[in-house]
């Protein structure tokens, strides 16, 4: 035994700093991760989604490239798979188009018209676009296609929320 | 369109430019059918989903039609029967039943509206990409089968 002994006073005090300062930290941790969680989360690749496109595979021909990202639907949280349209333009540049018709809604295909080669076509109401999406003049849509924003990573492509263009 | 508000919304609003409805048509059975009628219900759901993501512009994706199979088809029928009276008075020219129930394929001739039977396939032992691509490749057929019979009555 050694000559030291411990109070009673000094054993109690010891326990409930020990005590009362683990239940301090128990506390404040998940406050920090909350005032910290912003930070942390712009290190993720924001809402960008990756693909199984191989960027240095890309052509001038547009190629259909599905992804899958999670939607939240109130409650109901499901996997929703996207198209995209993605080609690289004249200047080498990657554009990478939503295949949503801005008539009503339609998927249109790329070059499925036989009287209208290499446009974007619409089979519902036979919508056209050009292949950098604008809308042809004459045909129902009155808006050029969506373009998605996308980042390159690891040799892959990652696209983001399509957004809509301006006017042509 | 899907039978959603948003969607019936937007329906209300271009009615001129959507001529074509599609009814889906799930067997509820008992028994030893009753994993079977299951596994149509998930097959055709999957199936016209994907189909109304193609041709959300020009169809109306009704809520499903389901009915108690015992045996005769004649109550079903009928009650198909008054749909299609409906959905033609409400200026629906092209009217689709999808459905996996082979009992249908003897009812075909009563029907105004195109019954499209596509067989079962056993979707719960596939993986996510197989089911994908599988879906994928009937949804085209179906797809050719819409644009065609879009043109013939232009």
């Amino acid at each position: 035994m050694s000559k030291h002994r411990v109070s009673r006073r000094q054993f109690l005090s010891y326990t409930l700093t020990g005590v009362g300062g683990f239940m301090a930290a128990g506390m404040l941790m998940p406050m920090v991760r909350f005032a910290v969680d912003p930070v942390l989360r712009a290190e993720e690749s924001g809402s960008f989604t990756p693909t199984k496109q191989k960027v240095d595979e890309l052509t001038s021909k547009p190629v259909r490239v599905d992804f899958t990202f999670k939607q939240k639907d109130a409650w109901y949280e499901s996997e929703v798979t996207s198209t995209a349209w993605v080609y690289k333009d004249d200047n080498g540049k990657i554009m990478a188009l939503s295949p949503v018709c801005k008539h009503l809604g339609c998927t249109v295909g790329w070059n499925t018209s036989k009287e209208h080669p290499n446009q974007f076509f619409c089979p519902c109401h036979y919508g056209r676009y050009e292949k950098d999406g604008t809308n042809i003049p004459g045909t129902p849509p009155l808006a050029p296609l969506d373009e998605y924003p996308y980042k390159e990573k690891g040799g892959y492509l990652y696209l983001g929320q399509a957004k809509p263009r301006k006017e042509a | 369109m899907k039978w959603i508000p948003n969607d019936i919304e937007m329906y209300i609003n271009a009615k001129e430019f959507v001529d074509t409805a599609v009814v889906a048509l799930h067997p509820v059975s008992f028994g030893d059918e009753m994993k079977q009628s299951a596994s149509m219900h998930d097959f055709i759901t999957l199936l016209t989903n994907q189909l109304e993501r193609q041709f959300t512009g020009r169809m109306v994706l009704f809520p499903a039609y389901s009915y108690l199979k015992k045996g005769r088809m004649d109550k079903p029928l009928e009650e198909l029967l008054e749909w299609e009276r409906s959905l033609k008075e409400n200026e629906f020219k092209h009217i689709f039943y999808i459905t996996s129930d082979s009992d249908w394929r003897m009812q075909e001739s009563s029907l105004t509206g195109a019954l499209l039977w596509m067989p079962l396939l056993p979707l719960e032992s596939m993986d996510e990409s197989q089911k994908v691509s599988l879906i994928g490749s009937q949804v085209k057929q179906l797809q050719n089968l819409f644009t065609q019979k879009w043109r013939e009555n232009q």
